[in-house]
């Protein structure tokens, strides 16, 4: 692109494009009504023109009719020849009035005027003067004032001034109609560059808002990019929260087996041999005092305390039913318990389902959660729980007929509710948690099969 | 419960004048198991055969038909496999001799279950010790009637 085109497209494609377009659309309004106006009023000028040509030649005319009927008159004496010679006396009189009136304003030409207009009255009133001495009968004195010229000398004049006037007139309706083609002329070209600079203007602002759409997409395109990135690495994040779940809860499960078998193996067993030295005490002090006998079942009560203690934690910290008599019967023993504990009525379905350890721990975990829930908020008069396979998937549902809770809300038991979850996301599954107020819970997860199953219980 | 006082003699010389009961004991513990031995040989007329530590040697031990005996104590919780493999695999070999389970982990519905598998009676390791050696006792006497020494659940 040439160098005042650039800058020009630069100037349009500003902010002073929009302005710049009106401003060329105002000059070219102005020109086309200028051009108009003057048009007009050249076409005007014309016209008066051509009319003041015709008064020119309708004076001679008159003034040659007027000579015409004077002539005729003389030689016959007919009373007729009277009538055209003054009707043309009339005419040669209106012409002349309007002649003065037009070239009044015409100061260079009004002199040229005025010597017609004297000599065209002179001619006028020697006509005059000869029909007046021919009707007062003096025959050699009009005879005379014939023959001497005057009246022949004043038509040539008038003849003379008459041309000079109408070569005037035809030299200004020339440069009338040169001015006329001039305007047009100008309109012409105007009315031309104006339309290439509209095209020119109309190109640009194309141009512009073309690269406005283009720039428009191109941050679109961007910002979804963006969203897209974002989106992966909530994504990675939330896996690597999973995985970090995952890990916690299978070293805490691990810490949890640990020191459970420490206490069941250690301390049970340490447990079980003092009571078993206690029970042979007491058969070889049987008769022994009643003080003796008292410390004895002392001792029994506080070894029966410390066993209890320690069972209760051992449970606590890991269902031992669960490693010894699998999934099914430790849930079926956790659901008895429960029921038994909290007096709800529980119905249960259990069918063997194929798990890795740490799959049934955890479904044993989510069992045992939901039903902590239920015990601490639910308020449940029923519950059900159920365990079944279908599909290469194990499927675990606890439902209770509970108050059940907004599961929009912030609620209290988000924790081990998002904890369960976790769990079961760890495992490949996925949980889905139903709950509107007064409508109870349903707590419905799935897991993939894995692991050989294992069927302990008969 | 049974308490402290025993509703027989239990001097030494009373075991002896008996015939010794064989037992068969399948624990994992040794500090459980050589107490329970020395308990049961003192206190009811027991002669411990044989002791097993994890599931499939007690099977084995048990199906032996050179190895006679009268009373086969389990515990439930092993170190492999478990008691209730054993007190099945036991049942089903149809011998005339006792099954009982002396576990830490005798609720209600382990004891139901062990039960079902043919177990006589159900001991609990920390509180019914007394019980056990009652059992004992009952067997040399020739009474194998379960359920008469069975605590109630």
């Amino acid at each position: 692109m040439p160098t005042p085109l650039k800058s020009l497209a630069l100037l349009l494609g500003s902010r002073y494009a929009f302005p710049l377009a009106l401003v060329v659309a105002l000059v070219m309004v102005v020109i086309s009504e200028v051009s108009y106006r003057q048009a007009v009023s050249r076409l005007d000028t014309l016209g008066s023109q051509g009319v003041a040509r015709t008064n020119i030649q309708t004076l001679l005319r008159s003034l040659l009719d007027a000579e015409t009927g004077q002539r005729g008159y003389l030689l016959t004496s007919r009373k007729d020849y009277l009538q055209p010679y003054l009707a043309a006396q009339g005419r040669a009189v209106v012409s002349l009035d309007w002649l003065a009136r037009y070239y009044s304003a015409e100061p260079e030409t009004a002199a040229l005027m005025q010597k017609a207009a004297n000599a065209a009255r002179n001619k006028l009133s020697e006509l005059d003067e000869t029909i007046k001495l021919f009707d007062t009968g003096k025959e050699s004195a009009w005879r005379e004032l014939v023959m001497t010229d005057i009246g022949r000398e004043e038509m040539d004049l008038v003849r003379q001034l008459s041309e000079q006037l109408l070569a005037r007139e035809t030299a200004k309706v020339a440069a009338g109609r040169d001015s006329i083609y001039d305007t047009l002329m100008l309109s012409r070209i105007g009315v031309s560059t104006m339309t290439v600079l509209s095209l020119l203007a109309l190109f640009m602002y194309l141009r512009q808002t073309t690269a406005l759409t283009r720039q428009r997409s191109e941050q679109a395109r961007l910002v979804q990019a963006e969203r897209d990135q974002l989106e992966v690495e909530a994504r990675r994040r939330t896996e690597q929260l999973t995985e970090l779940a995952h890990h916690l809860q299978n070293v805490r499960e691990d810490e949890r087996h640990r020191l459970a078998r420490e206490l069941h193996d250690e301390l049970g067993a340490l447990l079980t041999a003092a009571k078993l030295d206690v029970t042979r005490l007491k058969s070889r002090l049987a008769d022994a005092s009643p003080e003796v006998a008292e410390r004895l079942t002392h001792l029994t009560e506080g070894l029966n305390s410390g066993i209890a203690l320690k069972r209760r934690i051992i449970e606590d910290l890991r269902p031992s039913s669960l490693g010894n008599l699998g999934l099914v019967a430790a849930l079926d023993i956790l659901v008895r318990d429960w029921g038994r504990r909290t007096e709800v009525a529980v119905d249960s379905s259990l069918a063997p389902v194929r798990l890795h350890p740490s799959g049934e721990l955890t479904v044993y975990r989510l069992v045992q959660e939901a039903l902590t829930n239920i015990s601490k908020y639910a308020r449940a008069s029923r519950v059900q729980v159920s365990l079944s396979a279908a599909g290469g998937r194990v499927r675990v549902a606890v439902r209770d007929n509970g108050i059940g809770f907004d599961t929009r809300a912030p609620k209290r038991s988000t924790h081990g509710l998002l904890g369960m979850r976790y769990r079961i996301e760890s495992e490949g599954g996925k949980m889905v948690l139903r709950s509107a107020p007064g409508q109870g819970t349903d707590i419905d997860a799935e897991i993939p099969e894995g692991g050989v199953e294992i069927e302990r219980s008969a | 419960m049974c308490g402290a006082r025993l509703p027989f003699p239990c001097d030494l010389p009373f075991a002896t004048d008996m015939p010794a009961v064989k037992a068969f004991i399948v624990e994992d513990s040794p500090v459980i198991r050589e107490n329970l031995i020395a308990a049961l040989e003192e206190l009811a007329p027991i002669k411990v055969v044989g002791t097993a530590e994890d599931e499939s040697s007690a099977v084995q031990w048990l199906a032996r038909a050179d190895h006679p005996c009268d009373l086969v104590i389990i515990d439930i919780f092993l170190k492999r496999g478990s008691g209730l493999g054993v007190l099945r695999a036991a049942s089903e070999l149809r011998k005339p001799m006792s099954l009982v389970v002396l576990s830490n982990y005798a609720t209600p519905d382990m004891r139901r279950k062990c039960l079902e598998l043919g177990a006589s009676h159900v001991f609990d390791k920390s509180n019914e010790i007394d019980a056990l050696i009652q059992h004992c006792t009952r067997l040399a006497d020739g009474d194998t009637g379960p359920g008469s020494l069975t605590p109630a659940a």
